[in-house]
């Protein structure tokens, strides 16, 4: 509060600023507008107004269609094999992809890091070989050290299965349609031919220590005397994450713990898969188990 | 006459004495000259029995000051069944082969192994049989399968064979190599020079013999049928 110096002192300024609810009115320098902002198609927070086609919310709508409404689980590709229908006859191929202690760890929301996703580990690792911060994220939700985490997005709040869940081959269904992701296998430096499928010189014709080489990579002065950015050249090949769409599952093994999947899949034996359901085809109706999906009664459907 | 440089020289020194007497005299302003009077520490405070103590060695494993809890993992399938694979390729083949006849045929331990060289008569569930040269044996499991190779009119035709496939009723070997052949894949076949052509008159030679044991003409046994364990000899050939 203000104090008054001694009347003998040389008179100072207030140690304490005068509350200005204490005055009428505070003359504050700047511009102010006089009327009130009229909504139009540009202005935000309008009422009834359509989203902003460029702002998060209106990207996860349009992609709404496409996000699974559960979440996937991480398996281990074991190797292939075949299946003998034995009535007809008829065999196909098969791979046969393990799921070993996958649980879910961790949540991501919409409001605290702007998406849903649940984030899934599988396999287990040993807490010395653990940093300290990631032990504390797995102490944090009770769950043991895990070998492999990936996110899985997922809709809504209805697929955020609950944290310390386990996700069995059961998860998926005999007959239903899964997306397999996995880290393709590495080929190395891999010239134009084997990347992507140049044709290659002639054997003959003259044709001296050129026959796999790319060739022109564009022309002279008339095309800029540059090279077009993306040209297709030689380089790494392989090694990188490689979607197969619309696989099968033709069996599933709760015990042992296996997916048998119709056909090939990307990546070696014993690489890490990432199975979640087909974005291509109807959605499976499964009933889901989660707190938030119990509270909504019905079983999560496609709502179109 | 003198220049008056001699008289000047000493006041011209007079500059850096007087600098270096200043910088001595900063020098002692920064000398300590005080000190407090020292005031005895208190004593320590007791300090708890577990407190290690520095001058002592700690016995057994020190715990971390702020250790961060851990879980155990829950139970494995992955550790239970190292190798799905096997079993899966074990339970499919049971079905496939219940008798075990074609895995006992084509067993590596087996002393009448088909080798690739030999005639091999293959018989399916429906549509007519195929004979040829087995050039190549492919072990995988499930997937285990022959490749004959026969001259049809004036065409050579391969056919890959399963041989546990549904659709395969009977595999019968029909004439051995004469020598063992020093391949293992005899792809060799393929060119004009090495292709030994059709197996039609060999085949047509065994089935008139087999016609004739299983009659009893010939008055031999039929080693399918006299054997202790006829289900197990067959390895898939049909009795009739």
């Amino acid at each position: 509060m203000a104090t008054t110096a001694c009347h003998g002192c040389l008179q100072l300024p207030p140690p304490f600023p005068i509350p200005r609810a204490a005055f009428g009115l505070v003359s504050k320098r700047g511009i102010k507008s006089i009327s009130t902002p009229r909504h139009t198609r540009f202005t935000r927070g309008g009422e009834g107004l359509p989203v902003l086609q460029t702002s998060i919310t209106a990207a996860l709508e349009r992609k709404a269609y496409t996000t699974p409404l559960r979440t996937g689980a991480l398996g281990t590709k074991k190797g292939m094999s075949a299946i003998y229908d034995t009535e007809t006859g008829r065999r196909r191929a098969c791979t046969i992809v393990q799921m070993d202690r996958v649980q879910v760890v961790a949540h991501k929301t919409r409001q605290k890091h702007g998406y849903y996703a649940v984030q899934v580990g599988s396999g287990w690792k040993h807490p010395s070989n653990v940093t300290r911060p990631l032990l504390g994220h797995y102490a944090e939700h009770g769950v043991s050290p895990k070998r492999h985490l990936v996110e899985f997005r997922v809709r809504d709040e209805r697929g955020l299965l609950d944290i310390g869940e386990m996700i069995g081959p059961g998860w998926f269904q005999e007959g239903q349609y899964v997306d397999a992701k996995a880290n393709s296998r590495g080929m190395g430096f891999a010239g134009g031919m084997k990347r992507h499928g140049f044709k290659g010189q002639p054997a003959s014709h003259g044709v001296s220590l050129t026959h796999r080489s790319m060739g022109s990579a564009g022309q002279s002065q008339g095309g800029g005397s540059r090279v077009l950015p993306g040209k297709k050249m030689p380089g790494r090949m392989g090694g990188h994450q490689v979607t197969t769409q619309n696989v099968k599952v033709m069996k599933v093994d709760e015990e042992k713990g296996i997916v048998v999947l119709n056909g090939c899949i990307p990546g070696p034996d014993g690489c890490v898969v990432k199975l979640s359901d087909a974005i291509k085809k109807p959605w499976p109706e499964i009933p889901m188990v989660t707190s938030a999906a119990q509270a909504v009664a019905e079983p999560l459907r496609e709502t179109v | 006459m003198a220049s008056l440089t001699p008289i000047l020289r000493p006041t011209s020194c007079w500059k850096t004495l007087l600098r270096r007497s200043r910088q001595q005299k900063m020098c002692i302003r920064c000398l300590t000259t005080f000190e407090p009077p020292t005031v005895p520490l208190p004593p320590p405070p007791r300090l708890p029995s577990s407190y290690p103590s520095p001058f002592k060695l700690s016995r057994g494993i020190r715990e971390p000051i702020n250790k961060i809890k851990t879980y155990p993992p829950p139970p494995s399938a992955r550790n239970k069944y190292p190798c799905p694979l096997d079993e899966w390729t074990a339970m499919h083949l049971k079905d496939l082969d219940p008798t075990g006849s074609r895995t006992r045929l084509f067993a590596r331990n087996n002393p009448d192994v088909p080798n690739a060289g030999d005639i091999l008569l293959v018989t399916f569930k429906n549509g007519d049989p195929f004979a040829g040269y087995c050039i190549s044996i492919k072990r995988r499991g499930v997937d285990t399968a022959i490749l004959l190779r026969n001259r049809m009119m004036v065409t050579g035709v391969e056919m890959w064979v399963k041989i546990y496939s549904p659709n395969v009723t009977a595999i019968e070997v029909v004439k051995r190599a004469e020598k063992r052949a020093r391949r293992a894949r005899l792809y060799y076949m393929r060119k004009p020079k090495h292709d030994r052509g059709s197996v039609e008159g060999e085949v047509k030679e065994y089935l008139k013999r087999r016609r004739l044991i299983r009659s009893g003409a010939l008055g031999v046994k039929d080693p399918t049928m006299s054997a202790k364990r006829p289900e197990q000899a067959k390895s898939g050939v049909k009795a009739s």
